[in-house]
């Protein structure tokens, strides 16, 4: 393997890989070693045509670029040179000479490698007096993008994307020189599954979603890691939050799970946490169909008494619980704590599927399906055919999912005795049910999901609800309490469990919400 | 209108000479284009099918090269030089007389379909500045009323 002096300290690096690359799969690139960047992007193909990278490789006349000089044993390289300096100044003014510098009303501004380069390169004033390039802003190119060819600096970056990753190809450059332009084929909208990659890679305001553009600027938005829930891929994110509310999903660096990318659905399921159709209270069914809002505390109580009433009198066996693929493994951990506890053994997860890929997106539409078969949690069908030939008399519910293969016999699940439902979203299901809790969002609360490649992943709290709602596991652990099963007295904390089921359940060895960090970590048997 | 089966055996015999076909896509927009006269969204759609690749790739590559154009061209392609040399020596005047007397600007192509009017980069005429082209022929020592005399005579 090549050694390379990188501004005085030796590396030994990657053969094959270029200066940029290998000051990547360092680690160090921006984080370190700062060589500002264009076109080059860690996942698409090489370009050269920003020509912001440039260092000073001994043995050479000129400056190269980073980005496409390959590494080679004995290199010396020199990042922050005067005669880069005066390089990287000279790209920017030549970057700048058709910029709009419109950034009062970009929505760029704040995340903007243009603006951030400008400062610690640019010119404090323009040089050239000639009339700037004008080009069509706010061009319409497709369902979730706005293009500003005004703004554009030409890297190309969006037109590698679309034929390198969905490989759809609907962006290109016309013309050529000064006349440059993106754009699209007449008729052919840029309208892809991951279309809005491309505002995340444009590193100036070109490329905007319609989705963000104007919500919010981003300095007030706090990034905080996540994964997304869309499906059972589990692609890492930032959930960024202002306010208490949750303005976008950008994807965030894994390259074990979604390298750089999100797509589009997953993207837009940040919806779903703020949606109007939350359950915001817990709530009664009386006998005559009334439902009644009660304080938490009021529902634990009731749902304890029916269904220590029904084990007493049916027994546990004709009780049924039914995980959701949505809630963490903390959750499902518990659930099946209490489920031991009382002797429950009939237990399903139903999952609800979709459309699928080659490349990130899952047919398995839930964040946390593989850990809840890892958990115990199965296929929904006995379950179901107990249910339709009865036999069953009571279950304890999370989530709606097991509408699906329910189908029209979601009236059954209404004529048994007991029916306890721990949700996030209002559902048909709540009209059968006995007892509502409204639970958290995963982006509301600590623990871990676990992925369809068995990779378990942390969430944290991004934000608080501005209802009442609690873990699905918090509300089990007070209805374990309120039914006094040994084991459930203490207050709800998910890193305590997450801990003790690291410790009690072999496929989550080593695996916590603490030991897993910010990107995860495989279970130790691989996928359930 | 759509390529002829000259042009395809054409385009067919092109790729036969380079080690990936898509490298036969310039000499294909040469034969097409000397077919059609311009290289339309749909003539791209055709090329793109005979090359498997996007339509978008092909009028990329049109709109790289201005020698290929992607809208119905004048029956005479005037290019006047604006380069440095001949503009010294009034080419942009002329240029602007021209596009007054034709009522077009660069760029644009006469109501009757004669001419299409453009601008040219250096021609290597430099001597006999300012110049301009008439498809391969050129005109020199210009100054307006020769060039419309020239064009005038155009059919």
């Amino acid at each position: 393997m090549p050694n390379v002096s990188i501004d005085g300290v030796e590396y030994e690096v990657a053969e094959g890989r270029t200066i940029l690359q290998a000051i990547d799969d360092l680690g160090l690139l921006m984080n370190g070693v700062d060589i500002p960047h264009y076109c080059w992007h860690p996942k698409l193909s090489i370009d050269g045509s920003c020509r912001l990278c440039q260092v000073e490789v001994e043995g050479f006349p000129k400056l190269q670029i980073a980005c496409n000089t390959p590494v080679k044993d004995g290199m010396v390289v020199r990042t922050q040179t005067e005669s880069v300096q005066r390089a990287r100044e000279g790209v920017m003014e030549l970057l700048l000479v058709n910029h709009p510098l419109d950034c009062p009303i970009c929505d760029q501004a704040g995340e903007c490698k243009l603006q951030d380069y400008a400062f610690e390169y640019g010119l404090s004033h323009a040089r050239t007096e000639e009339p700037r390039r004008a080009l069509k802003k706010r061009y319409d190119i497709g369902p979730t993008i706005l293009l500003d060819q005004e703004r554009c600096i030409l890297c190309r970056r969006c037109v590698r994307f679309c034929r390198e990753v969905p490989e759809t190809s609907e962006l290109a450059v016309f013309a050529r020189g000064d006349r440059s332009t993106i754009d699209v084929h007449p008729g052919v909208e840029l309208d892809n599954d991951y279309s809005m990659n491309v505002a995340d890679i444009c590193p100036v305001g070109a490329l905007t979603t319609k989705d963000f553009r104007f919500k919010v600027r981003v300095w007030f938005l706090d990034d905080v890691p996540g994964v997304c829930t869309g499906c059972s891929n589990g692609c890492n994110i930032h959930l960024g939050v202002a306010s208490n509310k949750v303005y976008r999903y950008v994807p965030r660096r894994n390259d074990e799970v979604n390298e750089t990318w999100i797509c589009d659905e997953g993207r837009l399921s940040y919806k779903a946490i703020g949606a109007p159709d939350r359950l915001d209270a817990s709530e009664l069914r009386h006998a005559d169909g009334r439902v009644e809002t009660v304080r938490r505390d009021q529902a634990i109580t009731l749902a304890a008494a029916k269904l220590r009433s029904l084990i007493a009198t049916q027994g546990a066996g004709a009780l049924a619980g039914i995980a959701s693929a949505h809630a963490t493994n903390e959750d499902l951990f518990t659930f099946r704590r209490l489920l031991d506890a009382l002797g429950i053994e009939s237990r399903a997860c139903p999952v609800p599927t979709g459309r699928s890929d080659a490349l990130l997106i899952k047919a398995e539409k839930a964040a946390n399906a593989a850990g809840a078969r890892a958990l115990g949690f199965g296929d929904p069908a006995p379950v179901l055919d107990r249910l339709r030939g009865g036999g069953l008399e009571g279950a304890i519910v999370l989530g709606h999912d097991l509408l699906g293969p329910l189908g029209p016999d979601v009236s059954r699940l209404g004529s048994l005795d007991t029916v306890i439902l721990i949700d996030t979203h209002h559902s048909e299901l709540e009209r059968v049910a006995d007892v509502v809790f409204p639970a958290r969002h995963a982006a509301e609360k600590l623990g871990t999901l676990t992925n369809h490649a068995g990779r378990v992943q942390r969430v944290q709290p991004a934000l608080e609800p501005p209802f009442e709602a609690y873990a699905e596991g918090e509300i089990l652990t007070r209805l374990g309490e309120a039914l006094a099963l040994p084991g459930f007295e203490a207050d709800w904390d998910p890193r305590a469990v997450s801990k003790r089921m690291a410790q009690e359940v072999r496929a989550f060895a080593g695996c916590d919400v603490d030991s897993v960090g910010d990107s995860g970590k495989p279970m130790p048997g691989g996928s359930a | 209108m759509s390529l002829s089966e000259q042009v395809r055996d054409g385009i067919a015999r092109e790729m036969a000479k380079y080690p990936k076909k898509r490298g036969a896509l310039l000499p294909a927009l040469h034969l097409a284009q000397a077919e059609l006269g311009h290289i339309s969204v749909e003539t791209a759609k055709e090329l793109a099918e005979v090359f498997e690749i996007r339509p978008i790739d092909v009028m990329e590559v049109v709109s790289f090269y201005n020698m290929f154009y992607d809208r119905p061209q004048g029956r005479h392609h005037v290019y006047v030089c604006t380069n440095l040399p001949c503009s010294l020596r009034g080419a942009r005047t002329l240029m602007r007389g021209i596009e007054a007397r034709l009522g077009i600007e660069a760029g644009e192509t006469t109501a009757d379909g004669r001419i299409t009017l453009g601008h040219e980069e250096c021609l290597g005429a430099c001597a006999y500045a300012p110049m301009l082209r008439v498809g391969g022929t050129y005109h020199e020592d210009l100054d307006l009323e020769k060039a419309m005399q020239i064009l005038d005579g155009l059919e």
